[in-house]
Parts: structure tokens; sequence; C-alpha cells
């Protein structure tokens, strides 16, 4: 499998996604939603797993092969959520964001080379990155969530049962991020000598963590879900910044170790 | 006034202040001040007072009010803020202008950083051991992250002074037993490494098109198992491929050797796509013994190779203590020796002669409250299952209102 192919398998994954999305309004039943959906992330894994077979390693090392496993995963926690709690409209803003990270990666393609520097060569690789685009899809479902209800018609307070939601996808997002920072640190235990270094990378993981963790105990203290929502989005501002901001960030050039 | 007194965030932010005042009057934080038995001894005390705070909480007020949610949110918002305000500032260290003196250009020895540090795992301890003395009404999750978190940054902020990390550079047959510590000073080791051998593997050499105007390698590549290619507008096609080559001086023909030095060397021919223009030669990246070769493609470009990326590298060393009693290990990265308290991890090589290096360099790590912050990282990571398996349940507010039934 290599980069050309994509965008074939992309757009049938898309297509499948959308008709999955338009499903959900016109039906009350899940399978007829769940079967086109859940082709098309099947869909999409299958092109991931014909790359990681064609560069031989896992396909987690550059910016572009996290944005694959983040348009999966968007696809995957839309499909989780309608499931649990049968949001139409979350399908449609998961094919929505999912369709913008390919077209990123359509318009930025990587060069997909096979090296795998020896600092990638363990065995915490796989589950790190994978555990974190999980709970990056997550958080930016939670984002998607909250944007939608501050900016949908006649202001309507949220009920008890959509901030239960975002309440929900945080508290999964965040297990997620932690599983992934804890696996980080025991492995830059055994790579670099050191679980924690306050590296750019790690500064940013841990502003962002924390943040999650403030959004958690703010909820339990007060009410007022503007405060909450507008934490959910800066948190999330902050997640950007530790994936790929610190790219571009003047204070973290050349002082990361995290730069593949 | 009374309410703005004991308002967290006020404190959070009084903290700051003073933070920046002793940053001021005192420099910065040296973390050799935890350094044993000072670190241990600082730590058992700092859990008995957390404790005896605990207890008289319903006598002095302010104990109580450390452990309060309210606190918990003063505590995690200026931690976003300190963390943030750090992460913009570039931390290189300098002591000039203004952020310079002030310490933030050094997160982990700045004042205000470490004061509110303190202060975050002050109150989480004080919820932690409220969490244990209400057992029944706990949440597993819960319970075991404030639990984990706390272990790991009480072991991590008092052992701070206790972490040794001494970079050594061995050479083929020499015993090295001094090395320097990330801020310069010498360290002498209590063994002595010896480098027995140092084995690489390399990943296939590529080839890149050269703008000399513009000092700029091509985006694209061809990998020489690819054997054909276009890079930019030229279709390369590899002819001869010598894994182990040498050119002897004056030659300008690349043959295979058995030689210490020898290199890759390619010999290709460049077809420009658009005028049908063809060049061919060798090219190779050269080596310290052997010179490189790149091929003219016309007046402002170069078809060259880079020296090819490790794959794989490896220092064979023996470890030999005080007592002379010596043990081998093979040293890569990701697997570390161990050696007693001692870890030894493979940092580098001699990249001029790559392959062909007589040095590796090797970072020794002594860090005794590591076994303590293992152990807490693990318990995170369960933390963070217990917490994936637990969500989806009751909302926030179904919680407090449980809780308010409760009380």
């Amino acid at each position: 499998m290599m980069w050309q192919h994509f965008i074939w398998f992309a757009t049938a994954a898309v297509i499948c996604w959308a008709i999955g999305a338009i499903i959900a309004y016109r039906s009350n039943r899940l399978s007829p939603v769940l079967i086109p959906f859940g082709l098309g992330s099947a869909i999409f894994m299958a092109f991931i797993i014909g790359l990681w077979i064609s560069l031989e390693r896992p396909p987690l090392r550059t910016m572009g092969e996290t944005r694959l496993w983040y348009s999966f995963f968007l696809s995957v926690a839309g499909i989780m959520v309608y499931a649990r709690w049968r949001y139409r409209w979350i399908l449609s803003f998961s094919t929505l964001l999912s369709a913008v990270f390919i077209g990123v990666n359509l318009l930025k393609p990587e060069i997909h080379s096979k090296t795998l520097m020896p600092a990638l060569q363990s065995a915490w690789f796989v589950p790190h990155v994978i555990v974190y685009m999980f709970s990056y899809a997550l958080l930016g479902a939670a984002t998607l969530f909250v944007i939608y209800l501050w900016l949908r018609p006649k202001q309507r307070i949220p009920t008890d049962e959509e901030l239960g939601v975002c309440d929900n996808l945080v508290r999964i997002g965040w297990a997620f991020l932690t599983l992934g920072m804890i696996m980080g640190a025991l492995w830059a235990k055994q790579a670099w000598g050191d679980y924690w270094t306050w590296d750019p990378k790690e500064t940013w993981a841990a502003a962002t963590w924390l943040s999650y963790l403030l959004y958690l105990h703010l909820r339990r203290q007060q009410n007022d879900h503007r405060t909450a929502f507008a934490l959910i989005i800066i948190s999330f501002i902050l997640l950007q910044m530790c994936w790929y901001g610190i790219n571009f960030l003047p204070a973290a050039q050349g002082l990361s170790v995290h730069s593949y | 006034m009374s309410q703005l007194r004991h308002n967290p965030f006020l404190h959070c932010a009084c903290l700051f202040g003073v933070g920046v005042l002793l940053q001021l009057l005192i420099g910065d934080l040296d973390n050799r001040f935890f350094a044993h038995p000072r670190g241990m001894i600082l730590a058992f005390n700092y859990l008995y007072l957390l404790i005896l705070a605990y207890i008289f909480e319903d006598k002095i007020p302010i104990f109580r009010q450390l452990r309060l949610g309210n606190t918990a949110t003063a505590a995690l918002s200026s931690m976003v803020i300190i963390i943030v305000l750090f992460g913009l500032i570039r931390q290189d260290g300098n002591t000039a202008g203004v952020v310079g003196v002030l310490g933030f250009t050094r997160m982990t020895s700045s004042w205000p950083f470490n004061l509110l540090l303190f202060y975050f795992l002050t109150t989480l301890g004080l919820a932690t051991i409220h969490n244990w003395h209400h057992l029944r009404h706990q949440k597993v999750a819960s319970l075991l992250a404030h639990s984990a978190v706390f272990i790991a940054l009480t072991a991590a902020w008092f052992g701070s002074g206790d972490k040794v990390r001494v970079k050594i550079t061995t050479w083929l047959d020499q015993p090295v037993y001094k090395g320097l510590t990330a801020d310069g000073r010498e360290y002498e080791l209590p063994f002595a490494v010896t480098l027995q051998r140092f084995s690489m593997e390399e990943y296939p050499p590529k080839l890149y098109i050269y703008d000399i105007d513009n000092k700029r390698l091509s985006r694209d590549f061809l990998a020489s198992e690819e054997r054909v290619g276009i890079v930019d507008d030229w279709e390369l096609r590899i002819t001869q491929h010598l894994s182990e080559a040498g050119c002897m001086p004056n030659d300008s023909i690349y043959r295979t050797m058995r030689h210490v030095g020898t290199m890759p060397a390619l010999y290709v021919v460049a077809r420009n796509v658009a005028s049908g223009r063809s060049v061919e030669g060798w090219v190779s990246c050269g080596s310290h013994l052997f010179l490189a070769a790149s091929l003219d493609l016309d007046n402002n470009r170069q078809l060259v190779m880079p020296a090819p990326e490790p794959k794989y590298y490896l220092s064979q060393i023996t470890v030999t203590d005080a007592e002379n009693v010596s043990r081998r290990f093979d040293v890569a990265v990701n697997r570390p020796a161990k050696f007693g308290a001692w870890q030894i991890y493979q940092v580098g090589y001699d990249t001029s002669r790559g392959r062909w290096s007589t040095s590796s360099v090797l970072e020794c790590v002594r860090d005794g409250w590591y076994p303590i912050v293992h152990t807490a990282l693990w318990l995170i990571l369960a933390a963070g299952v217990a917490m994936f398996i637990t969500a989806g349940g009751r909302t926030f507010k179904k919680q407090s209102a449980r809780k308010e039934a409760e009380s």
C-alpha cells in the first residue's frame, strides 16, 4: 500500500461516514447507521494497516501519520458517542473534522520513509501514540459538542444530560491522556534516563493534562456551564500546542527531543 | 476582607509574588539542597506535618480550607498558568534580561514555580489523606489517582537533589571513571566503564538533489533499494550498488573493499525529464577515510548522498567496581544496563566516523527515588484504566446531590 492509494481509501471512507451520518437523521435504529459508518472506519483502517506493512514500521512517526490516526479515531469516537447517547449531529461533525484532517494530509503529504530512529524502536511506541491520538479524538469531540451547545440557535441552557455528555467525554479523554502521558514517562526513563525533563513537549502535555483536570474539578464545584465550556476550549487549544503547536513556537525551537 | 484573606486564588497570587521576590533576593533554587539525607528527612517531616495538619483541621480552619475543592481549583489554575508561562518562554537557562533575572528561563530552579508546585502538592496531599480517611465514600479511580500523583510528585520533588546524570565518552579498551554532569561539573563514578566493541546497523542510503544556491536538500528522495525513481524533474536509475566501498586517492572509481572506513557508493544515471539530458557517475556519502562524491546535474544542482541514518547501535561494555568485580553489558538505545544503583544509557557515538566509530557516548544515571516514582507511575496508569472503566455513569450534578444528601 502506497501513499498514492490514500485518496481512494479516504474518499470511500468519507462517503461511507457521510451515508451513516445522513441515515442517523432519518432512522431511529442503530444498525443502519452503524453498518455504513463502521465500514468507513474499517476502510480507513485497512489503508493504515497497508501503509504499516509497506513501510515496515508503524505509521506513527510523522505529523501526517498521526493525522491519519486522528481521522480514524474521530470516526470511532463519533460512533461511540452516537451509540451511547444517540446524538445525531455528532456523526456529521466527526465526519467533517475527519475530512478536514484527510484534506490536510492530501494537500500537505508527508514523505513516508521506512526510517525509524533507534529511540522510537520500543514496545511503548505504538501504545503511547495510539492512546494519545484516541484521547485527542475524544477531547476533540468534546470541544465540538461544546461549540455546538454554545452556538446553537435560541441560546438554550444546556440540560444536565448534555453537560453529562461533556463530562463523560472529558473523563474518558482525560483517562486516555493520562495513559499516554504515563506510558511516555515510563518510555522516557528507558530511553533517556529520566521520566520527566520539562522538555517543551512535556511542558505543554502537563499544561493540557492539568487543564482538563481543572475542568473535572471545577464541574464538581459549580454548575456555571460557561466557565466549564471556556475551559474545554482553552484546554483543547493547549492540546493543539502540545501536538503540533510547539513546532511553530519560537521558544521551543531546537530544545525538544521529541522531533521526528 | 476576611473572605478575601481566605481566597485560595489570592494565596496563589501571593505565593507567586513571594517566589519572584525570593528569586530576586536569593537567586535560583538549587535542587542540591535536597541531596541525601536532607531530602529524605524533609520528606518524612513533610508527610508527618500533613497528617498533623489534617488531624487539627477542625481547630485551625486554614488546614481544612487547604483540602477543599475551591483550593484545588485555585492550585490547578495556578499550575496551568505558570506552566503555560514557562512554555511560552525559552528554557535555555539564560540569566540576562528581565525574564532571565526573574528565573523564567529556568523552570525547575525557579522559586515561583516551586512554591506553587508545593502549594499544589500540599492541597493534593491533604485531599488524599481525607480520601483515605473516608474510604467508604470514595471511587477507586479517584482514590488511586490522587494517591499515586501525590506519591509521584512528592518523590520527584524531594528526590530531585539525589538524581545524578553523568555523561562519559568511552574509547575502545580504555577504562573511564570520570564524566561530566549536565551543569559541566566533573564527577567521579564508583566504577570504571570500558568499551569493548561498538557496532552499528544503518538504513540503506538515500539520494537527494542539493540546491547549491539555496543550500537546501530536495524534499523528495530516492531510497537506494528502490533503484529507479523521480526526484524533482530528474529520473534517477541506480545501476550499481556497493554497500562497502572505497575510492583510492586520485581515482574516480569506487570498488568493494574490506577495509575500515568503507561506505555505500551508488553509480547513478540521471536523466532530466524535461530536456532528456543525461549525466552519470558515482555518488557516495564518504567517510572519515574516503572522500565523498556527488554528481553535478546542472550549474546549481547536485545529486548527493547524506550519511546513512542509524538503524541500531550497540556498545559492548565492561563495568568494573572498586572491588575489581567486572560485569559485561550490551547497551543500546531503549536498552540500558543496570549496575547496582546505576543505569547506563547509550547516548551517542562519533558521528564523523558513523559505524566505524571507536568511541561511544554513554550516560550513567543514579536516581535513588525512582523505584517509588516507578511504582507511582504504574498506579497512575492503573487509575487511568479504572477511570476509563468507571466513566460514563452519573453526572457531576447527580453525584454532588448524592453527597449533599449523605451529609
